[in-house]
């Protein structure tokens, strides 16, 4: 589904990413961890082509992301979703608007039919009667969920998360990462989390990859990570302050 | 915006429908009766223009009646002959000009606008009709109010001169001692003689 | 120490190129994008409900306020050369030419202009504008089209209000305070006023909306670094737009002056 080959990007003379590969099957979850800024978030902003690489392509679904023209990328971004960090709800936007914005500015629909597929959006991340309220009077974990049925209201084939369980406490990023299995299961959807909540992380990956300089340095499933030799990511995965990683920088 | 949409658009609309009735206003009393009054147009001849402008008023009998409207100038074709200026002026159809109106540019208050003033003559059998002409009175021009009272200076001057020299009546009045001596003489005379007063003097007898 | 000099004067330059540059394209593609479907009423309607009617009573004020002002401070004058008849004129001519839209553009300019440079900032830091894109929304189509479209309609509009307001401000000094009588005061007024006058007026607030929509939409796009680039990028695109449009209404009444003599 999603093909990524030697990208390169740089902001203002800091590399991000140098070269980096990856590939990820449809209808799999796909974790990528990392450090904080180490450019997981500016690699998913690549697959939907708000950012442009400096070299590189990133193919979903066999067209090239990089070169789309602006018509057809919105196209291809009608079946991708992303789930921010923060959720970036609209907050000039009530619930309701928020969750039906993709229907409501590219589908005609009738109200009738919208309010219901807000509804069920709503009701997949569990809740219930806040269509009206607006973002600002929403708790950090409503917002997240929010989001997620945002994300899932225009049933994409595939699902971004930027760091779903960052943020919320332990219980709600339980549930999070409950609803993204879920979702998973029940829509057979793609999906690719950024996360560097190792917990979250088990809880949810088919594949695991690791980012590192730019670079995906190491890819398994759960196990395969847990067993991993790289002493990169054995001191990633256990939480360790000492290790190749700190010493890298210091 | 799609759920709950307040009273959005009748405020817009309302703010919008005011602000273009104070436009309307703006533009209704900036073109006064211009808009909307039946009017005609004549045509009025002057030797010197005086410097009046498109849009400045005209006056009959004092009262705004009318705007210039166009000023042309004619050469002239033969020796001989002055270079006209013809002003085209729009005037309200009630009023009627006779033929023996005087016209002329007028000067108006302390900004020195320049207008058309119509002094209404008597001969109301004949009055302009659209697009005819009327020759105007020139106005007097600055300059030649300079040279007349220039005029009148000079003459004062040499005047002045004379009086200065001591010529004439009142220079020998205001130069010439005489007068004062003997005056001066006739006082002391009457103070040490006061009965001189009720006397004749006895050579006549 | 000369190349440090030299170093600053070239960064300057660039960096001035660059926000130019990224000025002028983000207004290109709003005018482009105005003229393309689909078309949002609703998002165009809002933006004339916060820009115009929300900002109606603080322009009101302060145009009732420039009216007194000038009122009174003509009126030191012309009461000594006797011709406190022609202060109406002198009122109407400025307040119409230049004051009305001048001050209607700079209290919009720090009313709305700030207002939208922070939404759109704080947007841009909240990550919504990037949900925006993926959401297949041309964030400049969605944002800056209605904004842009609604200030230089409602600009000359507000102007409007401004004028009339101001004129009735000097008009409530002139008649209550100097005594002048009522409809002489109205008489003089629109008899200094031209069409020109009105119309030259009312043309150049439609840039200035535009140049207020442009900048703050650009700077609220462009804010790096959380909460202070917000109150930053704000102050910039204030401070931008003012000395914008005052340079904007010199270059206009420039140019009236020598077309319209």
């Amino acid at each position: 589904m999603i093909e990524i080959n030697e990208l390169y990007k740089s902001f203002n003379s800091h590399q991000v990413l140098s070269g980096l590969n990856l590939k990820i099957q449809k209808g799999s979850t796909c974790v990528i961890i990392g450090r904080s800024g180490c450019g997981k978030s500016v690699l998913l902003k690549h697959i939907v082509g708000i950012l442009k690489p400096d070299s590189g392509s990133v193919f979903v679904d066999g067209k090239d992301v990089t070169h789309l023209n602006d018509k057809d990328l919105n196209s291809l971004r009608l079946r991708i979703s992303i789930v921010f960090q923060g959720g970036a709800l609209f907050d000039s936007l009530s619930v309701a608007d928020n969750v039906g914005f993709g229907l409501i500015e590219h589908q005609h629909i009738s109200r009738k039919e919208l309010l219901e597929r807000v509804k069920e959006s709503l009701a997949l991340v569990d809740l219930k009667g806040v269509e009206d309220m607006m973002p600002s009077s929403l708790s950090g974990g409503m917002k997240k969920r929010v989001s997620l049925a945002r994300a899932i209201c225009i049933k994409p084939d595939l699902i971004l998360y930027d760091e779903p369980t960052t943020g919320v406490d332990p219980i709600t990023a339980d549930s999070i990462n409950e609803l993204i299995k879920s979702l998973h299961d029940k829509l057979k959807v793609t999906a690719v989390v950024v996360t560097h909540d190792m917990k979250s992380a088990y809880r949810v990956a088919d594949r695991i990859a690791m980012m590192y300089q730019g670079k995906i340095i190491a890819e398994g499933n759960s196990q395969e990570i847990q067993q991993t030799q790289d002493p990169v990511v054995h001191q990633f995965i256990n939480g360790l302050s000492q290790g190749p990683i700190t010493e890298s920088l210091g | 915006m799609v759920f709950g949409k307040t009273k959005l658009e009748l405020k817009v609309g309302v703010f919008v429908i005011v602000g273009l009735a104070i436009l309307v206003t703006f533009i209704l009393s900036i073109g006064k009766f211009k808009t909307w009054t039946a009017g005609y147009k004549v045509g009025f001849i002057f030797n010197f223009s005086n410097g009046v402008k498109v849009g400045a008023p005209v006056r009959f009998a004092g009262m705004d009646v009318g705007e210039v409207k166009h000023i042309s100038i004619s050469m002239p074709k033969e020796t001989g002959e002055n270079a006209k200026v013809k002003v085209l002026c729009w005037v309200k159809k009630k009023v009627a000009i006779p033929v023996d109106s005087t016209i002329w540019v007028n000067t108006l208050g302390l900004l020195g606008e320049k207008y058309i003033e119509i002094m209404p003559g008597h001969d109301y059998q004949h009055c302009l009709v659209a697009n005819q002409t009327l020759e105007g009175v020139d106005p007097l021009a600055m300059h030649e109010v300079v040279r007349t009272a220039k005029n009148i200076v000079d003459n004062l001057d040499q005047g002045i001169e004379r009086i200065n020299k001591g010529e004439g009546t009142i220079g020998k009045l205001l130069y010439d001692d005489s007068v004062y001596n003997e005056l001066d003489a006739f006082m002391k005379d009457i103070r040490k003689n006061p009965w001189k007063l009720f006397f004749r003097a006895k050579e006549k007898k | 120490m000369i190349n440090d000099f030299l170093s600053n004067i070239g960064r300057r330059t660039l960096s001035f190129l660059y926000f130019a540059g990224g000025l002028a394209s983000l207004s290109g593609q709003a005018i482009y994008l105005t003229f393309v479907p689909p078309f949002h009423k609703g998002r165009f309607l809002e933006q004339v409900k916060k820009a115009g009617c929300d900002s109606l009573p603080i322009v009101s004020l302060v145009a009732l306020f420039i009216g007194f002002i000038f009122a009174l401070q003509t009126a030191y004058f012309m009461q000594r050369i006797g011709s406190e008849m022609y202060i109406a004129s002198l009122v109407a001519l400025s307040i119409v030419r230049e004051l009305g839209p001048v001050i209607t553009a700079l209290v919009v300019a720090g009313r709305v202009g700030a207002s939208i440079t922070a939404e759109l900032g704080s947007m841009q830091v909240t990550e919504q504008i990037d949900a925006l894109e993926t959401l297949a929304s041309n964030p400049i189509k969605y944002l800056v089209v209605p904004r842009f479209l609604a200030l230089s309609i409602v600009l000359p509009l507000l102007t409007l209000y401004a004028d009339i307001i101001g004129i009735l401000g000097s008009y409530i000094i002139c008649v209550f305070k100097l005594g002048i009588s009522s409809s002489l005061y109205l008489h003089v007024t629109f008899d200094a006023l031209l069409y020109k006058d009105l119309f030259t007026g009312l043309f150049k607030t439609i840039f200035f909306g535009m140049l207020i929509a442009f900048i703050s939409c650009y700077e609220g796009f462009n804010v790096e670094g959380g909460a202070e680039g917000v109150g930053q990028a704000t102050t910039r695109s204030v401070v931008f737009t003012f000395i914008m449009i005052i340079a904007a209404d010199c270059f206009f009444t420039a140019i009236f002056y020598f077309i319209f003599p």
